[in-house]
C-alpha cells in the first residue's frame, strides 16, 4: 500500500476517533446479516449467534441447504437451530438484486464471511444505513513473505498476493467510516472443512500410503480450529476494542508439515505414517496440487487477539484433528475424493513401491 | 575508546498500552502502521518515510515516558541486587548489561565474577570494560561460587541472580548461600536449551524439558527452596555489545570478506537470536515486581524467529553487501555441524509469552535494527581487517563442488 494511502487512511482514522468510541450496543440482541454461513465458518458461527440469542439471516444463493443437521449437535438443538435462522436467497455478486433484498431489514451487523473483493463488499455498506459494525473474514495470507517470524498484525503486507482482494477490502472498511473487524485466520480445519488440509492426510493414512511431504518437511505453518475460529469471530460483535481492528486469528502453537502427518496419524489412530521427501521443482503435476499447503514458513501470532478479546484457542492440534477426525472423515464423510495421481508420479520417481491392500 | 551502549529502561506494556489507546494514532496504526504498543520494527519491506516517523516518534514518545512509567508500575524499588557472573561464554555480557539497567531502575548493584580479577579471561569483554560498571557505582568484586559471602564482604541484599551455573555443582553452593542469609528473591540464567524437540514449535513455558539436563536440577533445586520469590530465565542466543562469544560476527567474517557463507540444509531452520538488552529489561522488570515474576519460567528471547537463510541475508543488509549462500549436507559430507556453524543445526525456536503476560515486557530492539547496530561494532573495532582462517569452510566447499 502506497505511503500516501496510508496517510490518507490513517488521518480518516484520527477524525472518526469521535463517530467510533460513541458507537456503543444499545440492545444486547443484534439483527445480524450474514454473507455465506451455510459451508464452514458460517454453519459454527451462526449456531453460536443464534444460540446467543441474535437474530440471524444467511445470504446465500442457495446451491447448499440453509441448514443441515451436524454430527456433533443433537436432533433438538438442529431444529431449534433451524427454526430460528432466517435466509434471503440471492447472488452477491449482482449487487443491485443485493442490495434490494438486504436494504430494509434493518441489520445492525454484517459477518462477511465469504467475501473476496471490496466491489463486493461497498454495495452491502451502502445499502444498510443502520449498519453498527462490519465484521469480514480476511487472510493472512496478505502478509508479505517475511525473514522474521510470526507474522504480527502491524507487519507489511503484500500487494501483490493471491489475496489482494482482501487486503482491498480491509482498506475499503477502512475508507467507509463504518466500524469494522477484520479476522486474518491461517489454515482453518475442523469437521466440514471443504479445503483438504486434514482430509487430504487422513486419505493417505487410511490407504496406508506413504506420505509425500515436499523438500524437508520442516516447513513451519498454523492451523487453527474452526471452532476457536468462530469464538473469535463472536468476541468482536460490538466490542468497541476490536471497531477498526484486524487480528491473526489460528493456533497457540505452530506445527512443521512432518508435524502435521504425525499429529493426523494420532488423532485418527493410525500408526506413525512413513513420510516422503521430494523436490517439487522436479516434477510438473501440470494443474494438480501435489500438497495442500504453501511451501513456505507462515505463521502468526495470536497476542492482540488474546489480549484484547480475553480470547484464547481450546483446541490444540491433536485434539482438533481428533474433533474433526471423529466429527468428518472418521465418519466415512469427505469433500474430495482420494486422488493419489502426484503421490504415485513422486514414487515412482523415487523408487518406492506402495503395498496397497487389494 | 567509547562506544555508547544503548540500555533502554524497561517499559511496562500494560502502562504504554493505556497511553496510547488515547493517542488518534491507536486506532489507524494497527492496520499497517506501527502500533505505539508495539516498539519493534517488524516489518522489513521498503519502509516509507511515514512509517519511519510513526515509528521514531512513537519511540521517542515511549522513552519521555518510561521512567516514570516503570517506577509507577514495579512493586519494590531500590533493591540490592547480587549478579554472581560467568567468566566466559555467551551468557557473561547478560550480567554487564543488566547492571547497567539495574542501576538505571535506581537499584544497588554488586557484580560478583567467578575466579581472579587478575585471570587472563578478564582481558575479553565483557569484563575489561567494567570500569563502565564502576563508573555508574556498580561494585564488581571477584571470588568463588562455593565462598559468595566472603566475595561480597558480608553485605545483605534482596535479590540474587545466577548467572553462572549450568548444573547443581555449580549453583547448589551460591542458592544454599542466598538462602541462609534470607535472600528474598533468587533468579536463575537458566537455558532453552533444556526443552524437548517437539513437532509443534515454539518452545513455550511449561513445555516439557529433558529431565537428564543439568539447568534442570538448578531449576527444580530453586523452585523446592522456598525462596520468598523466585525466577527462572531460559535464553537462546544473543547478539550486543560486550558479548564474550561470537554470533552474528561468524557471519559478517565472511560477508566482508566476500566468502561464500556455507548453511548446513535446509537453511529454513529457525533460530531466535535476541538483543540482550530486551533480556536485561525482561530480568529488570522481574526484579521491580517480584510478585508478578514469582515461581514462573520466562524465556528470555525475542519475539521472533530468524532461519538460518534469513540471518545471512539480514547480515548481509546490514553490512550493505551481498552474500552467497551454499547450502551442504552435513550428514552426507561427513561435516560436524557443531564446529562448522554457529547454531544448533536443528529448529530452535523459544518464544517470551510469560515475559509479555506477566511482566508486561515488550522488545525494544528487532534484529534487523540490532544487526545494523553490530556491523558498526565490527567495522569499528577493524575485525574485517583480521586475518581469519576459513579451513572447515574450505572442506565444506570442495566437498560440495
Amino acid at each position: 500500500m502506497q505511503a500516501t494511502d496510508r496517510t490518507r487512511l490513517r488521518t480518516q482514522a484520527v477524525r472518526r476517533v469521535s463517530i467510533v468510541t460513541t458507537a456503543s450496543s444499545d440492545t444486547p440482541t443484534k439483527k445480524i446479516l450474514m454473507m455465506g454461513g451455510t459451508r464452514f465458518i458460517g454453519v459454527y458461527l451462526a449456531r453460536l449467534l443464534v444460540k446467543a440469542g441474535h437474530e440471524v439471516t444467511l445470504f446465500t444463493r442457495g446451491k447448499t441447504p440453509v441448514t443441515q443437521k451436524i454430527a456433533s449437535e443433537t436432533d433438538q438443538e438442529y431444529a431449534e437451530y433451524s427454526s430460528k435462522v432466517k435466509h434471503i436467497q440471492g447472488d452477491r455478486q449482482d449487487f443491485d438484486g443485493m442490495k434490494s433484498k438486504i436494504a430494509s431489514a434493518g441489520f445492525e451487523i454484517v459477518y462477511d464471511i465469504n467475501g473476496r473483493e471490496a466491489v463486493e463488499v461497498e454495495p452491502i455498506i451502502d445499502a444498510i444505513p443502520s449498519l453498527k459494525q462490519y465484521i469480514y473474514c480476511s487472510s493472512a495470507g496478505v502478509y508479505l513473505k517475511s525473514d522474521l517470524l510470526p507474522h504480527f498484525e502491524v507487519d507489511a503486507t503484500d500487494p501483490k498476493s493471491r489475496h489482494k482482494g482482501k487486503l482491498d477490502t480491509e482498506a475499503l472498511l477502512q475508507s467507509k467510516g463504518v466500524p469494522w473487524t477484520s479476522i486474518r485466520p491461517v489454515y482453518i480445519y475442523g469437521p466440514l472443512n471443504y479445503n483438504p488440509v486434514e482430509e487430504w492426510f487422513f486419505h493417505r493414512l487410511k490407504a496406508g500410503r506413504p506420505i509425500p511431504i515436499p523438500n524437508s518437511g520442516l516447513q513451519i505453518t498454523q492451523l487453527g480450529h474452526v471452532k476457536d475460529l468462530a469464538d473469535a469471530f463472536v468476541r468482536v460483535l460490538d466490542n468497541p476494542t476490536a471497531f477498526g481492528q484486524v487480528y491473526n486469528i489460528s493456533g497457540a502453537k505452530y506445527v512443521t508439515f512432518a508435524g502435521i502427518a504425525r499429529a493426523c496419524a494420532k488423532a485418527g489412530g493410525f500408526p506413525t505414517p512413513e513420510l516422503v521427501h521430494y523436490n517439487p521443482k522436479d516434477f510438473d503435476f501440470g494443474k494438480k496440487k501435489s500438497f495442500p499447503l504453501r511451501d513456505q514458513h507462515f505463521f502468526t501470532s495470536i497476542e492482540k487477539a488474546k489480549n484484547d478479546l480475553g480470547w484464547s484457542p481450546k483446541y490444540g492440534l491433536v485434539d482438533g484433528l481428533t474433533d474433526s477426525y471423529n466429527l468428518d472423515f472418521g465418519l466415512g464423510t469427505f469433500r474430495k475424493a482420494a486422488d493419489f495421481s502426484t503421490d504415485d508420479m513422486i514414487l515412482e520417481k523415487l523408487g518406492i513401491k506402495v503395498a496397497v491392500p487389494a | 575508546m567509547a562506544l555508547s551502549l544503548q540500555f533502554p529502561v524497561s517499559t511496562p506494556r500494560q502502562a504504554s498500552l493505556e497511553i496510547s489507546k488515547l493517542t488518534p494514532g491507536y486506532i489507524a496504526s494497527s492496520f499497517s502502521l506501527q502500533s505505539p504498543s508495539t516498539s519493534s520494527l517488524h516489518s522489513l519491506g521498503t519502509s516509507s518515510s511515514i512509517a519511519m516517523a510513526v515509528k521514531k516518534s512513537s519511540r521517542r514518545w515511549r522513552a519521555a515516558k518510561t521512567v516514570a512509567m516503570a517506577a509507577a508500575a514495579n512493586e519494590v524499588s531500590n533493591r540490592k541486587v547480587l549478579i554472581v557472573n560467568t567468566n566466559s561464554g555467551g551468557h557473561a555480557v547478560i550480567g554487564f548489561w543488566l547492571a547497567k539497567d539495574l542501576v538505571a531502575a535506581g537499584h544497588e548493584v554488586t557484580v560478583m565474577t567467578v575466579g581472579e580479577e587478575s585471570s587472563d579471561k578478564m582481558k575479553k569483554p565483557p569484563f575489561s570494560r567494567f570500569s563502565e560498571l564502576r563508573d555508574l557505582g556498580v561494585s564488581t568484586v571477584w571470588g568463588d561460587p562455593k565462598d559468595v559471602g566472603a566475595a561480597v564482604g558480608g553485605k545483605s541484599f534482596h535479590a540474587v541472580l545466577d548467572n553462572n551455573g549450568k548444573d547443581l555443582d555449580a549453583v547448589k553452593p551460591v542458592v544454599d548461600w542466598a538462602k541462609s542469609q534470607g535472600v528474598e528473591q533468587f533468579l536463575f540464567i537458566s537455558s532453552a536449551g533444556i526443552y524437548k524437540t517437539s513437532d509443534e514449535p515454539p518452545h513455550l513455558e511449561g513445555d516439557p524439558v529433558k529431565a537428564d539436563a543439568g539447568h534442570v536440577g538448578v531449576e527444580d533445586y530453586i523452585s523446592k527452596l522456598a525462596f520468598k520469590f523466585c525466577s527462572s530465565f531460559r535464553p537462546q542466543y544473543m547478539t550486543g555489545s560486550g558479548n564474550n562469544k561470537d554470533c552474528e560476527e561468524w557471519f559478517f567474517d565472511r560477508i566482508v570478506r566476500d566468502k561464500p557463507v556455507p548453511i548446513p540444509s535446509p537453511g529454513i531452520r529457525v533460530t531466535n537470536i535476541a538483543h540482550v538488552s530486551d533480556l536485561s529489561s525482561m530480568i529488570t522488570l522481574a526484579i521491580g515486581k517480584p510478585s508478578a515474576s514469582n515461581a514462573t519460567i520466562f524465556n528470555a528471547v525475542s519475539d521472533h524467529a530468524v532461519t538460518f537463510d534469513g540471518l545471512v541475508r539480514l547480515c548481509a543488509r546490514a553490512a550493505a553487501k551481498e552474500a552467497k549462500i551454499v547450502h551442504y549436507d552435513a550428514k552426507a559430507l561427513g561435516i560436524d555441524a557443531k564446529k562448522a556453524f554457529p547454531f544448533r543445526n536443528m529448529h530452535f525456536y523459544a518464544e517470551p509469552r510469560a515475559a509479555k503476560e506477566k511482566l508486561g515486557w515488550t522488545s525494544s530492539i528487532n534484529l534487523s535494527e540490532a544487526l545494523k547496530e553490530r556491523y558498526e561494532e565490527y567495522i569499528k573495532i577493524g575485525r574485517d581487517k583480521k586475518d581469519i582462517k576459513f579451513e572447515i569452510d574450505d572442506t565444506i566447499l570442495s566437498k560440495v563442488g
